[in-house]
């Protein structure tokens, strides 16, 4: 019992001690001219094979650094999200990590089993069964047959393909082949997992099985590195966060600062983040699809501009828009996502204009759309709102992909997962309720 | 913990005994996945044919029917061989196509791997040694027929052909060489596998398979030269004969292709990286 303890304590230690990722100073250079790219592949050969020095840490003619002197650690437990616009090397990077492909310069260490989930279902045979398709995938991520044995009927119940799992893989759906490539490689058991965009598969209920799962992996103290097009997803799993561009690391450090930097550099140049609030800059109208959003934030009960968002107070939140011509049928939605937190899976609440049939006439110029809630349901915590500005349920003139606002409380909603507005009385029996 | 893994941009020459080891590591880490990869190879291959495992008999039977009638109507001439010409011509048949599938496999193969190599580490080998166990598998359907036709012709086996297994190991390896080589140089380039197969054509009228080993002239020589002439040789003298007429010859390209496919195997693993870079880029 003693040894036990001592053991945790030290595992406990570790964060702190030894990254079990740990990327220092690495650069990669690539070449778009096929030809000449497929000859820098020969004489890097040769150069290696005879010993010699590559000069790998200067550009020839047409290259270009793909990732430049990217430095970062990873510990257990941690998870970290990696984010940057296309081609800014985000997948070069988790190919250098995970030994596809060698650096230019710099050095990447390795403590522990790595598991790539870049490529769901490698050496996936579409005329093979479910179950020889498990066997062959595994083996190339690299378990023993005697470990893919034991785990074959959890990967199966994940994948949720008991009754297919004897059929070619070619009458698969693209979902059920989808699944079954995730729950191969989310179960080798490894210690660092690169997720390279593959949770956008499956229905949105597998889609939370996954998180969940991932929730349970980091628990247990996987490290993962994850890439993401949705800042959602980020904000939901990671605590720090990664931001590449054009092969540099521009932020690295809290998700929450580095999403905001990933973002305003990304769409919302000039945008003005305050707490509760966000205001974007005016659009030319070569630049508009006809309506933009120039505000997002909320008002009390009073009307007035508010910052503090109080559960079970009265609120309104308020669009404010700017258009260049009068449109029929205006109307936003709004999907609401909880931050942090064990259950932070999937969306807690989605408002839709259409549904409502709330439909606006707006007017040249600038108006403000409201959404007036008579209590706030939504429990104390940090969401993320998605807002739409539509018109008519099909045509998106703006969006927002992340609009993060936080709710307090000022009374007691312990154990609660949301706020039930309620009133109390008593009335007394004329007509006992028990005897009709 | 778990021991460390560096990835740096140096030579892996210049950390030869860390190079040695991982080679170690990987062989051993290689094998099961290379079962797995050939069990599933087989299964496919098979699956989705009418004729299923018939495949393998068909081409070296078509190939021996047209070279016995081509030599019964006297189109070519050959001189004499130590058994009936049919079961000649079908054995050798047998042993080359084993070479050129040995020769031709690792190339066809890691090109066929390419989407599972640009997104998953795992020991490169094992492409390699799969394609090597179907090479081995095909052998040995083909066997069966070639049991069957040395038994219709009465062929007199010598008490040697249990030693026939071994050298047909070196003729494998010696095909697995010449494979394994190109490899890395043919995911790059396309024209590697077209001039392979080309050549592999070439290859096989310099071999002596449809005719006994000739002794004179230029061709005698460039046939002599041919590092498959003794070792194919040797396998059907051990098998049929007994009798050895170029043991020296057998071990001297053994040898050079032991050294050469260590070495070329150091070069397919200090390759694969870049070629792996240079692909998916």
């Amino acid at each position: 019992m003693l040894l036990n303890t001592q053991q945790q304590s030290m595992t406990a230690d570790l964060p702190e001690s030894q990254p079990v990722l740990s990327v220092e100073g690495v650069s990669k250079k690539f070449c778009r001219d096929l030809k000449r790219s497929l000859f820098y592949g020969v004489q890097d050969i040769a150069a290696d094979l005879t010993g010699g020095r590559r000069h790998s840490d200067r550009l020839r003619s047409r290259e270009f650094w793909a990732l430049q002197a990217v430095s970062f650690q990873l510990h257990r437990g941690q998870a970290v999200g990696l984010v940057g616009s296309n081609g800014a090397g985000k997948s070069t990077l988790l190919r250098i990590i995970s030994g596809l492909i060698k650096p230019d310069t710099g050095k990447v260490r390795i403590r522990g089993r790595l598991a790539p989930l870049i490529a769901l279902g490698a050496g996936f045979n579409p005329i093979l069964t479910g179950r020889e398709n498990i066997f062959a995938n595994m083996s190339i991520l690299g378990l023993s047959t005697r470990q893919i044995k034991q785990c074959f009927q959890e990967v199966v119940e994940f994948a949720e393909i008991e009754s297919a799992i004897d059929a070619p893989v070619q009458t698969y759906s693209s979902g059920m082949a989808a699944r079954l490539g995730f729950a191969c490689a989310i179960y080798t058991e490894p210690e660092i997992l690169l997720i390279d965009e593959v949770l956008a598969v499956g229905d949105a209920r597998f889609k939370a099985k996954c998180y969940r799962r991932l929730y349970e992996l980091r628990q247990k103290g996987v490290a993962f590195i994850l890439v993401n097009h949705n800042s959602q997803a980020i904000l939901n799993i990671c605590d720090t966060a990664l931001y590449l561009s054009g092969g540099s690391l521009v932020a690295q450090g809290d998700v929450n600062q580095v999403i905001d930097r990933y973002e305003s550099d990304l769409f919302l140049t000039g945008t003005e983040r305050a707490e509760n609030r966000l205001t974007f800059p005016a659009k030319s109208p070569q630049e508009s699809t006809g309506m933009d959003i120039r505000a997002l934030f909320f008002r009390d009960a009073q009307g007035e501009s508010t910052q503090t968002l109080l559960t079970g107070e009265p609120l309104s939140f308020c669009l404010s828009c700017e258009s260049h011509n009068s449109h029929n049928g205006v109307t936003f939605d709004i999907r609401i996502v909880k931050i942090g937190g064990e259950d932070s899976v999937g969306n807690i609440l989605t408002i839709r204009g259409q549904n409502d049939n709330a439909f606006f006439q707006v007017t040249p110029g600038l108006s403000e759309l409201r959404l007036n809630f008579p209590y706030l349901g939504l429990a104390p915590g940090n969401y993320s709102a998605q807002v739409r500005l539509r018109k008519d349920s099909i045509y998106t003139f703006d969006m927002v992909e992340s609009f993060r606002f936080t709710v307090l409380a000022d009374r007691d909603v312990n154990k609660c997962q949301f706020y039930q507005p309620r009133s109390w009385s008593l009335v007394t029996e004329t007509q006992p309720m028990l005897e009709s | 913990m778990p021991p460390e893994i560096v990835h740096t941009p140096d030579s892996l020459l210049r950390r030869p005994r860390f190079l040695f080891w991982t080679m170690w590591q990987d062989l051993l880490a290689a094998r099961e996945l290379a079962w797995r990869l050939m069990v599933r190879d087989i299964s496919a291959q098979y699956r989705q044919a009418l004729l299923g495992i018939a495949w393998a008999f068909i081409p070296p039977i078509a190939t021996a029917i047209g070279f016995t009638l081509a030599k019964d109507a006297n189109v070519f001439t050959v001189g004499e061989t130590a058994i009936p010409y049919p079961a000649y011509v079908m054995f050798n048949m047998t042993l080359w196509q084993t070479f050129a599938d040995a020769a031709t496999g690792p190339v066809q193969a890691v090109m066929q791997a390419k989407p599972m190599l640009a997104r998953v580490n795992f020991p490169r080998e094992a492409i390699v040694l799969a394609k090597l166990g179907e090479v081995g598998f095909n052998f040995l359907i083909k066997l069966i027929l070639i049991i069957g036709l040395f038994l219709y012709f009465r062929v007199p086996l010598s008490w040697t052909v249990i030693l026939a297994p071994v050298a047909l190991i070196h003729l494998i390896l010696l095909g697995t060489l010449v494979g394994v080589l190109l490899a890395p140089i043919g995911v790059l380039y396309q024209d590697v596998f077209k001039g392979l197969n080309m050549i592999m054509g070439f290859w096989l009228f310099l071999t002596p398979v449809i005719y006994p080993v000739p002794t004179q002239g230029v061709f005698g020589a460039l046939v002599a030269w041919n590092p498959v002439t003794p070792l194919l040789v040797t396998i059907r003298e051990l098998a049929t004969t007994g009798v050895l007429t170029n043991a020296v010859g057998f071990w001297v390209v053994s040898l050079c292709t032991f050294v050469g496919l260590l070495l070329t195997w150091i070069g397919f693993r200090i390759a694969m990286p870049y070629v792996v870079e240079r692909v998916t880029s």
